[in-house]
Formats: structure tokens, C-alpha cells, sequence
């Protein structure tokens, strides 16, 4: 089964973009994370607290964005999405 | 007992030449016998014998370093001053502590990092010469309310190359002796001049900063805003122990100052770029 991803009110960040980059601090764990696109656009499609598949976030953001031949898209934003499971900032639902 | 800037010191030493140095070069400091100190400094032997046998200082007080190396009492002076700013540096959480020297002129402040050797003390020391006032050479202390610098014009701590050129222009008097052979090669204390001692408790909002860098062709270079982010979080030693009104208060200062670095093959080339980028701030 497609692994499902959501985030909750405490995964909370507090963002400040910068020139060249978005920098993310993460209140439960006081850590700070520097992060560029598409984590900034992946990360605001989720504030509502849904859960959503790798498959259902392309779809979000293939909305604003061209983002080329879907399953290659869709398995490196499976990717973002495991990579921010492992920083705590998106939970496996 | 000593106060520099916000910070108050109480150092005691198990030997007394330190204290008298230290007496000698912070005759000028406020008095503040009396006064609660933030943290205690001590210099005491490595081993009862140490005290008169070849006689070795360990650095402790309030924060201590496990592994920190027992210095020869001959360096007493550089013993107390590394252990003030330790303290600082494990222990500060007033202000966001960046590992940086600063001047201010006309109430704005220009602050300068860069790894030990970058220069940036010797180019505090300088410009706090010729028209600006010194503020620091080791910490600048952001205030995370109101986004200001504040000073800490401790001794000016010079090394090698440095010190010829700076004792040259100020004069003996404000030198303290010379420490040959440090771990970090000679050092040799200078003593700011009075005005950064007088106004050591006034701020200023920062409007430039600089990465320095010593002994490489004259170059100035933009730093994008996320470089400078990372490289002052390297450059502080509470950011993380301060949390979001930290995190708040760096991204301000990132968003809000402009910043440069600059390659000098010398002081006075260094000044000479340091005036112009000054002159052509907003």
C-alpha cells in the first residue's frame, strides 16, 4: 500500500525566506533547517493537516507547478517526503 | 571583580601576578567591587605541587572545559582572559552571542567575523584608532528585542604579525606585556581607548557586515543572505540554547544588513575597503 504523510499543529515551523534559500525552525525540536525548493511548496500543501500520498501531493502541486512526467515526479517527491519523515517535520500517517 | 559591557566577572587566581596584570590593563573599567558577578573565573594549579614546581594554571569556574590544556603561568594573563570568554561563550543567554568584532561610527555599527586569524580583531583594533569607536574584538552581543549590537570592549587580544602593527600606532602604555609561544603563537593585549571603555553600555543597530580575510589579493564578494545565515550560526555559541527568539532575531539581522566578504593583503588596504563599502551603505 502507497505510504501516506500528514502533519500535525505541533510540526509547526516557523518560516523566513531568504534570498537563496527558506529557513524552517522547528519549534518541538529547536532545530533549524535550511531548505530550497520543493520543500517550501511540499511543506505549505500540507497544513492542513490531511493525509496525502506521494501520488495525491503531485497532484497538489501539479496545480501551480510543470513538473514533467508524473512517476518520475511523483518518486522524488516520495522522496522529499521520507527525507522530511526523517528531520520529524512530516509524520508517516 | 571586572565588568565589560553586560557582563560581570568575579577572577580569582592562586597565584597573584594574573590579578596584577589584569588590575594594570582594566585600571580604566568601572569599579564593581560589590556588585552580583555573572561568573567566576578561577586559575588554580593543576596539582597542589604545580603551584610552586613548575608552576602550570588550569582554567575553571562557573563552565570549565574537560580537556582544556594547563597553560604556563608565564601566559596568566591569557589564562583569565580565555576564561572570561569561556564563560561567555558556554554560559551567555542574555543576548545572542556572535563570535565577531565590531565598531560603530555615527551611532550605526559595522561587525566583522571570520575564523582566529582572519584579521578581524586587528581591523577593530585599527579602526577604533582612526575615528570609530571599538565595541568588541572577540563578541558582539545581539539584542534579540530590539535587533542592536551591543558592545564588549574587552583587551583587544593581538597575535604575531599584529601586534608590531598595532602597538606601533597606539604606544606602549596600552600594551600589556608580551605572551611568546601560545598555543595560538605570541600574543599581546592592547587596552581600547577610553571612549570604548566610557560608552561600553551603548548599543547601536548594525548597518554592515564584513567577512574578513587576511593575507589573500584585494577582492570584495556579495554573500547571499542563506551563507551568511549558516555562517552565523557557526559563529554563535548560543544560538541553538536561545531557540526561536534567536532564530527571530538572526533572520532579522540577515534580512537587514548588508553583507560583504573582503580579501586584504594588509591593514591599510583593508581600511581603505572597509571606509569605501562604509561610504557606499545605505
Amino acid at each position: 500500500m502507497e505510504t501516506a504523510y500528514r502533519r500535525d499543529e505541533e510540526d509547526a515551523v516557523s518560516a523566513c525566506v531568504l534570498d537563496d534559500m527558506v529557513l524552517l525552525y522547528h519549534r518541538r525540536s529547536g532545530q533549524t533547517h535550511m531548505v530550497i525548493s520543493p520543500v517550501p511548496e511540499i511543506l505549505e500543501r500540507m497544513v492542513d493537516g490531511e493525509t496525502v500520498t506521494a501520488a495525491a501531493m503531485h497532484d497538489r502541486l501539479a496545480r501551480d507547478f510543470d513538473l514533467g512526467e508524473r512517476a518520475a515526479a511523483v518518486a522524488e517527491i516520495g522522496s522529499h517526503l521520507d527525507a522530511l519523515v526523517a528531520l520529524g517535520l512530516v509524520r508517516p500517517a | 571583580m571586572l565588568r565589560i559591557g553586560p557582563a560581570t566577572f568575579r577572577i580569582g587566581s592562586a597565584w597573584g601576578r594574573p590579578i596584577d596584570a589584569l588590575a594594570r590593563l582594566y585600571a580604566d573599567y568601572p569599579d564593581v567591587r560589590g556588585a552580583i558577578a555573572d561568573f567566576t573565573v578561577r586559575l588554580q594549579p593543576a596539582s597542589a605541587l604545580r603551584r610552586w614546581v613548575r608552576p602550570h594554571i588550569f582554567i575553571t569556574g562557573d563552565h570549565g572545559l574537560a580537556d582544556a590544556a594547563p597553560m604556563s603561568l608565564a601566559h596568566g594573563l591569557l589564562a583569565a582572559e580565555m576564561g572570561m570568554n569561556l564563560q561567555m561563550a558556554l554560559g551567555w543567554r542574555r543576548h545572542l552571542l556572535l563570535h565577531a568584532s565590531s565598531v560603530e561610527k555615527d551611532g550605526r555599527v559595522l561587525v566583522m567575523t571570520g575564523e582566529s586569524g582572519s584579521g578581524k580583531s586587528t581591523l577593530a583594533a585599527l579602526l577604533g584608532e582612526r575615528g570609530w569607536r571599538l565595541m568588541g574584538d572577540e563578541f558582539a552581543l545581539l539584542d534579540m528585542a530590539s535587533g542592536a549590537i551591543l558592545p564588549f570592549p574587552r583587551l583587544v587580544s593581538l597575535k604575531n604579525r599584529a601586534i608590531d602593527v598595532v602597538a606601533g600606532e597606539v604606544g606602549a602604555a596600552r600594551m600589556g606585556p608580551l605572551l611568546r609561544a601560545t598555543a595560538k603563537g605570541d600574543i599581546r593585549h592592547m587596552v581600547p581607548r577610553g571612549d570604548a571603555v566610557a560608552r561600553m553600555d551603548e548599543g547601536g543597530m548594525p548597518a554592515l557586515l564584513l567577512f574578513p580575510r587576511f593575507g589573500h589579493e584585494a577582492a570584495v564578494r556579495d554573500v547571499g543572505q542563506g551563507e551568511v545565515f549558516m555562517r552565523l550560526t557557526q559563529a554563535s555559541t548560543n544560538y541553538v540554547a536561545l531557540g526561536e527568539p534567536a532564530f527571530a532575531a538572526l533572520t532579522r539581522f540577515v534580512r537587514e544588513v548588508p553583507a560583504r566578504a573582503i580579501d586584504f593583503p594588509s591593514g591599510d588596504a583593508a581600511i581603505a575597503m572597509v571606509e569605501r563599502l562604509w561610504s557606499e551603505t545605505p
